[in-house]
């Protein structure tokens, strides 16, 4: 690129470059061209020197835009321009708080030619402004080239698509107050209304309504706040500029279409047909996408109920019905039929041994008893093996076995007969003596089926109701003790008749006695003497 | 000389029958033969079975035995004598004791019971016990020894004697109870005398008891066997 000192010639030729690459299309710009970047260059310097008469800190007097890159030239730019825009800046503020400068500088203006100059200035800083903003953008798509293409396309078609927004949402806003008027029948207050709801819209909008806030201040920064700084457009627009959002400038995901059900949406709590009405698949309103959860889960639990259960659902499940493991995972609940084994701790040791002591004091164990057992034979006669050498010879035992074979004698009484017998004996005896001492029961003597000579004693033994003490001795009447006939007198209670008869009765029978015996012993002699004489004779 | 006189007289007995058989028929019958009469025999006496000839036992003394049967000399000697006309007699030098028939000996059969009873107190049993042999006939005495069941040596042995016995000769005196028959251990050598049945049982019960079971079983078998015999009857 040549560089043309001067200045009518480039001017010319730079504006002619700039109309040029403004009617460019932007698809154009991705790709690269010779041709569009000279027009840049030239575009470029063309700006550069125009704005150097209101830059006197650049060190550049022209852009020197041959063999350099494009980071090389725009940082020639930003020489000039940073302080450029930090005085515009001061300006703008100063102007911001004293509006009458403004008209002064206007009056100014229009008294002398400078008001054209100050109006040139101002268009020129407005075009300076535009170009600043243009040029930013060309270099921003020369350094980017193709990488940025979109970013590129975006800021175009934010340039482009802002306007169309505005557009759209002038069109949005006529609708809406139609329709509000349809329903309330108050077209002022309506647009109020609305206003007042897109405001507080605005306000209420949270993540959405924030970050564009905070894009908007970007987009105002970036773009010399040239749209923030407008409050009266802002006022007036409402909407427009207040509500500028994301996709406005970077137009992502929402149309105008979009926007509408968002501010619908907003407006749900009066207008919920409406929000009903609308069914785009893109943007949904909270109710439509709480019934899409409802549905969808509906849809969920209509599959689940048409396939199989799950092993925990059904009845009763082995193990090779279900996962391996599967069984720990679930907290599973069943009935223990086995009382748990019972944690032994020293109190309880202690309480055993208590209970143990206490019971071998009392002497009351728990011992098991055999229940006792019906007999369902006759006990069998137990024959006991005497171990004593048999008394009786080995004949005799035949011969006991032979009679008993034949019958000719009853069935001799076993041993242990024998021994029953003679126990039962004594013990009948015992009893019956025990029995008479105590009283309690009388029982008479045992009939002992004995051949034995009996004293003349009466059949019947009454008992007789007599205290312990009292022997039997003394238990006889006198009547009963008295041995003898008649009337006894003592020997002192008789008379002397009496004494006397005794007496004489007492010698009689001693006389008939003495001669009783006399005659036996005659008789003795008799009988030895003859005997004697007798024998005598023999000899 | 004798048997002839006999046979003489036997024959003349038998002519005398025979003519007077012969005197019977003849006048009847002339030309059949005379067909004698089924002679009528009294019973022969024991002297004559023999053929006159006396019989004779002898039965070998013992040294350990000798003087028992000189104790019990009399108790032996009076039911030989006395009841079964048995001659019995002591031959000193030859340490025997031998029986002779009398003539006037009831039965064949009494030396041998005798012989048998001598035997039996040989043995070692005793005259009370040996004198059943003389009054039931189908009184045994069986004799083993008691390597014949096992055969057992030094102090097996004389365990296996002891445990035949027991304590105080109570097993052996439990078991002669129960079956009703008299048993002798002679050191190695056991003899048991009673009918063949009881001696079954005994023996049984002894040679369990050699082969080493303990006496209470054995006791439980003689319980149970005695019952079942005595249920017999």
């Amino acid at each position: 690129m040549a560089s043309t000192d001067d200045g009518g010639g480039a001017k010319p030729v730079g504006f002619d470059s700039l109309r040029r690459l403004k009617s460019t299309e932007p698809p154009l710009f991705l790709s690269p061209s010779p041709d569009l970047s000279q027009a840049a260059r030239l575009a470029s310097q063309y700006l550069f020197s125009s704005l150097k008469p209101f830059a006197p800190k650049s060190p550049f007097s022209q852009l020197l835009t041959e063999g350099f890159d494009a980071e090389q030239i725009w940082q020639q730019i930003d020489l000039q321009s940073q302080p450029l825009l930090l005085s515009l800046r001061r300006h703008l503020r100063h102007f911001e708080k004293n509006p009458e400068d403004i008209q002064k500088q206007f009056d100014l203006d229009r008294d002398s030619d400078g008001l054209e100059s100050e109006s040139e200035s101002f268009d020129e800083d407005e075009e300076d402004e535009v170009e600043e903003e243009e040029e930013e953008e060309e270099e921003e798509e020369e350094e980017d080239g193709p990488d940025d293409g979109e970013m590129e396309d975006e800021e175009k078609g934010n340039a482009d698509g802002v306007e169309d927004k505005f557009l759209k949402i002038k069109e949005l806003e006529e609708y809406l107050v139609d329709d509000e008027e349809k329903e309330y029948g108050l077209k002022k207050e309506k647009k109020k209304r609305k206003r007042g709801k897109i405001t507080d819209k605005d306000e209420d909008e949270d993540e959405e309504g924030d970050e564009e806030d905070d894009e908007d201040d970007e987009e105002e920064d970036n773009e010399l706040g040239l749209m923030g700084l407008d409050d009266d457009d802002e006022e007036e627009d409402g909407s427009k500029m207040g509500t500028a959002r994301y996709e406005d400038f970077f137009g992502a995901k929402s149309t105008g279409q979009g926007q509408k059900s968002k501010l619908f949406g907003g407006s749900d709590d009066l207008d919920m047909d409406d929000g009903n009405n609308n069914q785009k698949k893109n943007t949904l309103s909270t109710h439509e996408k709480e019934l899409e959860k409802l549905r969808s889960e509906i849809e969920t639990m209509e599959k689940a109920n048409l396939e199989p259960k799950t092993w925990r659902m059904q009845g009763e499940v082995t193990a090779a019905k279900r996962p391996k493991n599967s069984a720990l995972e679930v907290d599973l609940d069943f009935e223990h039929n086995v009382r748990p084994a019972p944690v032994i701790t020293e109190e309880v040791t202690a309480s055993l041994e208590e209970l143990i002591q206490k019971r071998i004091l009392e002497g009351r164990f728990d011992d098991v008893q055999k229940p006792p057992t019906l007999p369902s034979r006759l006990p069998r006669e137990k024959i006991e093996l005497d171990e004593n050498k048999s008394k009786k010879g080995l004949a005799a035992l035949y011969e006991d076995e032979y009679v008993q074979k034949t019958g000719f004698v009853s069935t001799a009484l076993s041993f242990s007969d024998e021994q029953k017998k003679e126990a039962s004996m004594l013990f009948k005896k015992l009893c019956l003596k025990l029995d008479a001492l105590s009283h309690f029961h009388f029982t008479p003597k045992p009939v002992i089926e004995d051949m034995s000579i009996q004293a003349n004693v009466p059949a019947l033994a009454m008992e007789e109701i007599a205290p312990l003490a009292v022997s039997d001795a003394a238990m006889l009447a006198p009547e009963e003790l008295f041995v003898g006939k008649g009337d006894i007198k003592e020997e002192t209670e008789l008379t002397k008749a009496e004494r006397k008869r005794r007496r004489a009765n007492k010698k009689r029978k001693f006389k008939a006695e003495a001669t009783k015996r006399t005659a036996r012993k005659v008789q003795q002699n008799s009988v030895t003497n003859s005997a004697g004489a007798g024998g005598n004779d023999e000899s | 000389m004798s048997s002839a006189t006999v046979n003489g007289g036997e024959a003349a007995t038998g002519t005398d029958i025979e003519a007077a058989a012969v005197q019977a028929p003849t006048p009847a019958a002339t030309n059949t033969v005379p067909f004698a009469q089924k002679p009528n025999f009294k019973p022969l006496k024991a002297h004559e079975i023999s053929d006159g000839q006396t019989q004779f036992r002898k039965v070998p003394v013992p040294p350990h035995r000798y003087t028992p049967l000189k104790k019990a000399w009399m108790e032996i000697y009076t039911p030989i004598y006395e009841h079964m006309k048995i001659d019995i007699r002591m031959n000193l030098k030859a340490r025997r004791v031998e029986l002779k028939t009398r003539k006037d000996t009831p039965d064949v059969s009494n030396l041998q019971k005798c012989a048998d009873f001598v035997h039996a107190f040989m043995l070692g049993f005793d005259v009370i016990d040996a004198v059943a042999l003389l009054r039931l006939d189908e009184l045994y005495a069986e004799s083993f020894e008691i390597k014949d069941v096992k055969t057992l040596r030094g102090e097996h042995l004389s365990r296996a004697i002891g445990r035949l016995s027991g304590k105080g000769g109570k097993t052996k005196f439990a078991i002669e109870n129960a079956t009703k028959t008299r048993i002798v251990i002679a050191d190695t050598k056991i003899h048991i005398l009673g009918s063949f049945s009881n001696i079954k049982v005994a023996r049984d019960s002894l040679c369990s008891l050699i082969l080493g079971s303990p006496a209470g079983k054995v006791y439980s078998k003689l319980r149970a066997v005695t019952a079942r015999m005595a249920e017999r009857f």
